[in-house]
């Protein structure tokens, strides 16, 4: 390699083994089920399209700080991230281990959802990593979900992440169920013009839910940034109980109950009390935080 | 012997008789319709100013209101068939015949109508040809143009994208044609001049500004690995020993990962200086952090590009700017310095054939032509010598006596060996030649022709057609740079090897490049913000290219 070429420090730009080997302390990350076992769909071949050696998910144990914990990145570059049958098993094992060993999970989400070509086992796994997850969590084990990757956090995928302990996103980051095009599809250009990419990361990126509370921390596009506030993250306290998901399930009904009608976020940025809405989208990670500190939403951990 | 001013005499009936919906030259755009009724005759050779970029969609949309039994049988010559409405006029029975030269967006429907006999074609041309012929045999009677705003007087502010509009004027106004022009405001005093009013007979105040697409963005986030490898062929296997400065770039992604890797991969190879310091060159945001490296000495351009006008006039060393500040552009004088005083031309295309000649038709569209034949053909009326063109010129004809030797323009062509959709760039006959066979044309429309290239650059190397002695070398030398796609490993092993050991073929090894060193790391920036960020905040993207 040439010594002209600099690290990557961009967490967006980096593939899922990147971001893990940067995430957790340098050369602790064990693979388990690694590509050189070759556990791939058993789906694909019936469709002529090429498999990954590990089916687009990385999982495996390491130490962030010390402390050990699991982790998972989904490679949003192999068939946009997409929970296949084999994915999806590699997660929920990973997971349902966190709740019997009581180690904390780090999960960077990098998906378009289910992958269709295998849908109902993508949406069986979907269902189960979510009864894994809060399981885990009624146990006591903290589920960080990072945001950041090319492909947002779509689908199946998206719902995951609404069930975990606490979401750390970056600008780049998109959450949300249905993804841009297939609300086009369905409701027209006039209601979503998928192309205006602008518009969509209003609506979906990384600021905008920061700023209504559906994630909890929001950082620059930067590897280490991503490993810090996951520390942050699992120094919180794990708690999850009836009373955290009653006290969200009021701030979801108050928050549409002031938002529901308005049709823009800026509209909604303004209503929050932003000061200069129209400004928002062009502030550097600082300036943003200093803007939105007082006036964002926070979540409950309930999501 | 009658009149020697019928022209003349014709104009100024059609002055008159478009004056009654005028006040002074302001046309209002209620009126629009009925005032090209009373203006455009059946018959009229008319240019709707459909540029590469700019587009006077007002004029299009009252031309295509207006009455089939006043107005019809128009032959409508203008270089872009980029709006709905440029084909409507044919639908609608308003235009009948077309000469054009290029129809990016409008590809399929266009070769539909032409098959089906709906529009009947003199020729698709290349940009230049078609302004040549505007002063020979395709002078227009009217020009309906597009422009920022005007004064009262008719005197025009283009803005950036001055693009083909002085040259429409120029065939038109003084060969007793009509100039109307659309502008979103008439203000008391334009911020320069960019027609002169008396070459401008009516102006239609529309409220709104011209249409105009970013065409020339291409989004670091999309560039490949292998794009980047490309880029660093052409850098390290090109520019280099060819010592190419003066040089024009097509749009896709492999020469914008060229420009990206310029500050970088160029930096690391000492080219700084060296290579690519004047161009004729669309204001390519990918360019801005060689521009802010230093790299760049000045830059002309054919058009402008939406967002790009903050950073270029706070670079008027690199751009040609007006008293106003803001860019000028014009494509005719671009194209003329693209195809005389630059040393290479290296784009991207979708077909090659086996012996060099490439397209970008397929059979369901018709792109045309547009610049790249002009800037990728070697010109013939050059005179001035430079290092790349004698360096060329001489590998072409190494026997021929050194002061009777033509020089050779450098004509690359760089692309995968399999492009979108997994289709091969190499193929053994052009889906050109099925579509003039469709379109029952004389000639395929073919982009380049293999006498003009020189160079074809894919990841698995570069083959230089200059070194090649028989149309069999030539062949090979294609086979050998074409990969696992059919024609690749329909190669001749041996003859591969030995126009590899006459370096004909190199591969990257060859020119010490190491595969797992293409990396998006060498990209000076990575995404559309890293762009606006390099410009320092002057380059403003448009909405559509954010993801912030």
């Amino acid at each position: 390699m040439s010594d002209a070429l600099r690290p990557i420090t961009s967490w967006y730009e980096s593939t899922a083994r990147q971001r893990i080997a940067g995430l957790l302390d340098r050369g602790s990350f064990t693979e388990y089920i690694g590509p050189e076992q070759r556990e791939m769909s058993p789906h694909l071949d019936l469709f002529d399209l090429p498999k990954q050696f590990d089916d687009g998910i990385v999982i495996g144990e390491g130490q962030l700080e010390g402390q050990r914990v699991y982790a998972a990145a989904q490679e949003g570059r192999f068939m946009g991230g997409a929970f296949g049958e084999v994915h999806g098993a590699k997660l929920i094992g990973l997971i349902r281990a966190a709740r019997k060993h009581k180690r904390d999970v780090l999960i960077s989400f990098d998906t378009g959802g289910v992958r269709l070509q295998e849908a109902n086992a993508g949406e069986v796994s979907i269902a189960e990593i979510i009864r894994a997850i809060l399981l885990a969590r009624a146990d006591g084990v903290r589920v960080i979900g990072l945001l950041g990757g090319r492909a947002g956090c779509y689908g199946g995928g998206g719902l995951i992440a609404n069930c975990c302990s606490s979401l750390v996103i970056s600008e780049q980051g998109r959450l949300s169920v249905s993804g841009p095009e297939v609300i086009e599809t369905n409701h027209g250009v006039e209601e979503f013009d998928s192309k205006d990419r602008a518009f969509v990361w209003r609506t979906m990126g990384g600021k905008h839910r920061y700023l209504i509370g559906a994630v909890d921390a929001f950082v620059e596009d930067d590897i280490a940034a991503f490993r810090a506030a996951a520390r942050t993250a699992l120094a919180k306290q794990a708690r999850f109980d009836l009373a955290l998901v009653q006290a969200e399930q009021q701030r979801l009904a108050t928050r549409l109950q002031r938002l529901g009608s308005l049709t823009d976020s800026l509209q909604i940025w303004k209503a929050l009390g932003v000061e200069a809405p129209e400004s928002i989208s062009s502030l550097p990670t600082e300036a943003f935080l200093a803007a939105s500190q007082t006036v964002r939403e926070c979540a409950d951990e309930a999501r | 012997m009658g009149s020697w001013t019928t022209q003349n005499d014709a104009r100024q009936r059609r002055l008159a008789a478009g004056g009654q919906f005028a006040q002074g030259k302001a046309v209002a755009v209620d009126k629009l319709t009925s005032f090209l009724e009373a203006v455009i005759h059946p018959g009229d050779r008319v240019c709707l100013e459909g540029d590469n970029q700019k587009q006077a969609q007002v004029l299009a949309q009252g031309l295509v209101g207006v009455d089939p039994q006043k107005v019809h049988d128009l032959h409508m010559v203008q270089s872009g068939i980029v709006l709905p409405e440029h084909l409507d006029l044919y639908e609608r029975g308003i235009a009948r015949k077309l000469d054009y030269s290029y129809s990016g967006p409008q590809s399929r429907r266009i070769t539909t109508m032409l098959a089906d006999g709906k529009i009947e074609l003199g020729a698709v041309h290349t940009y230049l040809e078609l302004f040549a012929r505007y002063f020979i045999d395709l002078t227009p009677n009217i020009a309906l143009i597009a422009a920022v705003c005007a004064d009262k007087h008719g005197n025009l502010y283009t803005g950036p994208n001055t693009e083909d509009t002085p040259t429409i004027v120029e065939a038109t106004a003084f060969k007793g044609g009509l100039v109307i022009a659309q502008v979103e405001k008439i203000v008391d005093s334009v911020p320069r001049v960019d027609i002169p009013g008396d070459r401008v007979h009516f102006v239609v105040e529309t409220g709104k500004p011209f249409y105009v697409e970013p065409l020339f963005t291409r989004d670091p986030a999309l560039i490949t690995e292998t794009q980047i490898l490309c880029a660093m062929l052409a850098i390290k296997g090109i520019y280099a020993p060819y010592q190419v400065q003066r040089i024009n770039h097509g749009i896709g992604f492999s020469t914008a990962a060229i420009e990206l890797l310029l500050p970088t991969y160029g930096e690391a190879l000492g080219l700084k200086g060296k290579i690519c310091t004047h161009w004729a060159l669309n204001p390519h945001p990918t360019l801005i952090p060689a521009i802010e490296a230093g790299w760049v000495q000045q830059i002309h351009s054919f058009g402008s590009e939406v967002g790009m006008e903050n950073y270029m006039a706070a670079r008027p060393d690199v751009y040609f700017t007006g008293a106003d500040g803001s860019l000028r552009s014009n494509r005719a004088f671009c194209q003329t310095a693209g195809l005389y005083a630059c040393d290479i031309f290296i784009g991207s295309t979708l077909q090659i054939d086996l012996q060099g000649n490439s397209s970008t038709v397929t059979a369901t569209r018709t792109a045309g032509f547009g610049g790249a034949p002009n800037m990728g053909s070697d010109p013939h009326g050059r005179r001035h010598p430079s290092t790349p063109w004698l360096k060329a010129g001489e590998e072409a004809n190494p026997d021929m006596a050194p002061a009777l030797r033509r020089g050779r323009k450098l004509v690359v062509q760089i692309g995968e060996t399999f492009g979108d959709k997994n289709t091969s760039l190499f193929v053994e006959n052009l889906d050109a030649i099925l579509l003039a066979d469709k379109l029952k044309l004389e000639l395929a429309p073919v982009m380049i022709y293999a006498d003009d290239v020189t160079h074809i650059v894919t990841e698995e190397g570069i083959a230089n057609l200059l070194l090649c002695r028989s149309s069999a070398e030539r062949e090979q030398a294609i086979r050998g740079v074409a990969g696992y796609t059919e024609l690749g490993r329909g190669r001749d092993a041996a003859l591969v090897d030995q126009l590899r050991q006459r370096r004909v073929i190199q591969r990257p090894e060859d020119l010490g490049i190491d595969l797992l060193d293409a990396d998006r790391r060498w990209l000076a920036a990575r995404s559309v913000k890293d762009l606006m960020v390099a410009s320092g905040g002057l380059y403003n993207p448009p909405s559509k290219f954010r993801n912030w």
